[in-house]
């Protein structure tokens, strides 16, 4: 299968893609990690959270 | 097999980085000018917490008037007192009412909070059954309180709707076990002064360009927007907020809490065809009549503020804030 693909001029395999991407070769590896991948998940959720829309706006009062 | 250990460890990370935010953010997060608009239980919780192990200190509780609506949170009449000496807090909130104080003084109490003194603002506004405070617990209010009413209370009082089961199951799960996510309105309003990242730009970019004062413009108070806020039916019994009223003073009275209600300044000159009559006065003089018999002092200040003061029928400009401050400083027990 490989090997067709590799018949078709110019065509690369996808983890050779990978690798040649910058960001890849540097997160890549850290996300490997399973230590890294809670940090990373953790601060993502923060951000969310921080960031996020207000859901509560049903609850303001609008009376005035 | 490896692929369950890499995840029971990245799980093992998440787990200790929510424990550790959560002991940071409970540790770090000290008393704020006033509460969010839609300050949660946790916060709540926390606050009470913290005024427990705090000496004495006067609590100012009450509506959008004490609690700045309209001013920046450092120019509310609280936030004055405490610059002039005053070992005050603002406890007060947007869509506070009779119900709402009776049940934070009940919270209180449980949580062990013994304050020097109350003091509160008492808006005839409210008594209106038509208001959206009259008979509605603030959410985080409801959260908590709920379980120190009796069943007549709770038959009484409404809370805000919530949302759909599912919904309500995953949100209270997951505030239960990571307190920046129960938190997240009030650190939001800490951080962006806004109920959101997305308003707080809004505003800013609405400032830039101009868009904030045409529509501040475009929606100056006129008194046809006010028909009907004020209810002249006259105030007794039967009204809740006058039942809650008398409970709430009854309450502070039993626990021998000093207290102070004043009037809120109200705008006459703008809602003058609704108010400047004999019901209204004597809707007053009923309530006034409902605290002083549990031994609150009354400062009448409805009608002791010039029309200047007022950013529209009762919320008051940063000078309106200063002129309460004054007259409160010197009430006050020093």
């Amino acid at each position: 299968m490989d090997d067709d693909v590799r018949t078709v001029p110019g065509a690369r395999r996808v983890d050779e893609v990978l690798r040649s991407d910058p960001l890849y070769r540097v997160l890549g590896p850290l996300l490997a990690r399973p230590a890294v991948l809670g940090v990373v998940l953790f601060v993502l959720a923060s951000l969310v959270v921080v960031l996020g829309p207000s859901s509560e706006s049903r609850f303001i009062y609008t009376d005035f | 097999m490896r692929r369950i250990r890499d995840l029971l460890v990245t799980l093992g990370v998440l787990g200790v980085l929510v424990v550790a935010s959560n002991a940071v953010l409970w540790a770090a997060y000290g008393h704020v000018p006033r509460p969010a608009t839609d300050f949660s239980p946790a916060y709540l919780q926390h606050e009470l917490a913290l005024l427990a192990h705090e000496p004495p200190q006067t609590l100012v509780l009450g509506d959008s008037v004490v609690w700045g609506y309209g001013v920046p949170a450092g120019e509310g009449v609280v936030a004055l007192l405490r610059r002039d000496g005053c070992a005050c807090r603002n406890l007060a909130f947007e869509g506070d009412s009779p119900p709402n104080e009776y049940a934070l003084l009940e919270l209180m109490l449980a949580a062990g909070v013994r304050p020097r003194a109350v003091v509160f603002n008492v808006n005839q506004k409210v008594f209106n059954p038509a208001d959206s405070a009259y008979r509605r617990l603030h959410p985080a209010l409801g959260v908590l309180a709920e379980p120190l009413l009796t069943g007549a209370e709770r038959a009484d009082l409404e809370r805000m709707p919530e949302g759909a089961p599912v919904e309500r199951a995953l949100d209270r799960a997951v505030a239960r076990g990571w307190l920046l996510y129960a938190m997240r309105s009030d650190v939001r309003e800490r951080i962006f002064g806004s109920p959101d990242a997305a308003r707080a730009l809004l505003g800013v970019t609405q400032s830039w360009s101009g868009a904030a004062a045409r529509v501040a413009a475009a929606h100056r108070p006129t008194p046809a927007r006010f028909e009907g806020t004020y209810d002249l039916t006259p105030l007794d019994g039967q009204n809740l907020g006058v039942r809650y009223l008398d409970r709430f003073a009854a309450l502070l009275r039993a626990h021998d809490i000093p207290a102070i209600a004043f009037f809120t300044p109200t705008n006459h000159a703008l809602l003058h065809e609704f108010i400047d009559n004999d019901q209204y006065r004597a809707n007053a003089a009923t309530l006034a009549g409902v605290l002083r018999k549990h031994g609150v002092r009354v400062i009448d200040l409805d009608g002791a503020f010039a029309p200047s003061e007022f950013l529209d029928n009762d919320h008051l400009t940063p000078a309106g804030h200063r002129h309460l401050a004054r007259v409160l400083a010197q009430a006050l027990p020093r």
